[in-house]
């Protein structure tokens, strides 16, 4: 009982931490068509700022938090970088897309190696979140509590922005029809950048909260982008509910595939990806494009 | 004279290879309405798609009252005074109807108060009004285009261009939409109109321009084209 209690929180712990990787993603996805298989490094390059600020290498040490925000601020900055100078030059050349945004991932993965080495980097657990809940006989870390939490607080957020704000509304106007969205004034072409840097951001700092939990080490890039890309798919890509839902799903999955079926891990991730592909392309809450 | 409200000169537009407008050059003046006719493929839409930017002429200027905007993004033309009510209507169906006008409010050009807020586009369509926080997928024909109308205004634009608005809809809600557009010339604005069916348009036209294989083949207005006896079904009938 324990043991599936403890996987239980752990599962949605994953999820929540996919969710924050794969939101952006998947509004990049739906909104602008970018196959962005920069999603993974921008994980990892938000991991290795945020160590790098919590451990204090830059003479400052800062708090977990505040170093998570930097990370991503960074990194946003960085992605807005990526949007505006390549993926601009790219408009509708998806493989074009593909290829650009998987050489930036390898140079990234280079750039990585080179300046943090290949040692992996363990991250301590925010103080305050660094102890356990004890809920009968099972024992929950807190962190991992704190981190539904905060997926959860991040969700409603982005739900209300995209949902409940004239920059949200302008947002889906965008996906819904980019040409008659520029016609009634829309800038489209900033709300890109808006959304990228978003897009880029959530996802490093996602990177600095699953530290704690996942470390930071080469390859974690390469570990995250295809957990990213199996929400989107399942989910349905421009959905916010979908990645979130996705999220979850691909969390209890990943979780209870491992645990259960330890040599059959990933083709129990994949299968249902599969099956979403053959059953409904357009994913569990995507919308149907004809 | 008078600066145009809008003006096409020598336009020449090209699909990829295929050449759609031949040297287009006309003219709607401040607070006219010019009728814009001409049977399918005559390149009404292009010259439309042409004026808000999303297809970018090969030769010819456009001027909104004086000012070149050839060449320039459509949000930019959006911000002189430009607005569309395109064909099909595209109205953003995910969104709800006050989304639907929100993400499209904009200042007058000139500095003036905004005379088409919420407030006053429900005024004109009270069932719009009614039904705000719908989804606009789930509206009606009629309703959709009305919709479609609301959001152009609601960018206070100087020069409306209306592409084909009483298609696919029953000749009431026809009635109503043509109602509307007289009344939204009455309010000053210079306003073209886009349409396959000359009767509707000879009612409320000043100037009628008349289009065939992508050249102007008649300039003139509703009442000459009456007094003359022109055979419009040269240039508007199917054989």
């Amino acid at each position: 009982m324990t043991f599936w209690l403890v996987l239980t929180v752990n599962s949605i712990t994953f999820g929540g931490l996919l969710f924050l990787l794969s939101a952006g993603f998947s509004l990049i996805f739906g909104l602008m068509r970018i196959p962005n298989l920069t999603h993974g490094s921008l994980f990892m390059l938000g991991a290795y700022f945020g160590a790098t600020f919590i451990g204090g290498y830059l003479t400052l040490q800062f708090d977990f938090w505040v170093a998570a925000v930097l990370a991503a601020l960074s990194v946003a900055v960085f992605g807005a970088v990526i949007e505006r100078l390549l993926l601009r030059q790219l408009p509708g050349q998806q493989m074009a897309q593909v290829l650009v945004t998987l050489g930036i991932s390898f140079m990234v993965a280079d750039f990585c190696l080179l300046l943090w080495g290949g040692d992996p980097i363990n991250v301590a657990t925010p103080q305050g979140l660094a102890g356990f809940v004890r809920a009968g006989p099972a024992v929950f870390p807190l962190y991992r509590l704190g981190v539904i939490a905060i997926a959860a607080a991040i969700a409603a957020a982005l739900w209300l922005l995209l949902d409940r704000t004239r920059l949200g509304a302008m947002i889906r106007a965008g996906v819904d029809d980019p040409d008659m969205a520029r016609v009634v004034g829309i800038r489209v072409s900033q709300l890109f950048t808006i959304v990228f840097a978003l897009g880029a951001g959530l996802a490093a700092f996602a990177g600095v909260v699953g530290a704690p939990i996942l470390s930071v080490y080469p390859g974690l890039d390469q570990d995250m982008l295809p957990l990213a890309l199996v929400v989107v798919i399942l989910g349905g890509s421009g959905s916010l509910l979908g990645s979130f839902v996705g999220s979850i799903i691909i969390g209890f999955i990943y979780n209870f595939g491992q645990a259960l079926f330890p040599e059959l891990a990933y083709f129990v991730l994949f299968l249902p990806m599969l099956l979403v592909l053959i059953l409904r392309p357009q994913g569990l809450f995507g919308r149907f494009v004809p | 004279m008078a600066t145009n409200a809008l003006e096409l000169s020598g336009i020449e537009a090209f699909y990829g290879d295929s050449h759609v407008l031949h040297a287009v050059t006309f003219a709607c003046g401040p607070a006219r309405l010019l009728g814009l006719l001409g049977r399918n493929g005559a390149g009404k839409s292009t010259c439309m798609n042409v004026t808000v930017g999303l297809l970018a002429p090969r030769r010819g200027d456009i001027f909104v009252f004086g000012h070149r905007v050839t060449g320039l993004p459509p949000e930019q033309i959006a911000a002189r005074g430009v607005a569309l009510v395109p064909q099909g209507r595209r109205i953003f169906k995910s969104l709800t109807v006050r989304e639907n006008l929100v993400v499209a409010a904009r200042a007058p050009t000139d500095g003036r108060p905004a005379s088409w807020t919420l407030e006053t586009v429900f005024a004109m369509f009270p069932r719009l009004g009614e039904r705000v926080n719908h989804i606009a997928a789930y509206l009606s024909g009629g309703e959709q285009q009305m919709l479609a109308i609301g959001r152009a205004l609601m960018g206070n634009p100087r020069v409306l261009l209306m592409d084909e608005p009483s298609e696919g809809l029953a000749p009431q809600i026809v009635h109503e939409v043509m109602n509307t557009i007289r009344k939204l010339k009455e309010s000053g604005l210079s306003i073209v109109l886009v349409e396959q069916n000359p009767t509707l348009v000879f009612d409320v036209a000043d100037d009628i321009v008349i289009l065939n294989s992508g050249r102007v083949a008649v300039v003139s207005t509703p009442a000459k084209l009456k007094q003359e006896n022109v055979d419009l079904r040269q240039h508007l009938g199917v054989f």
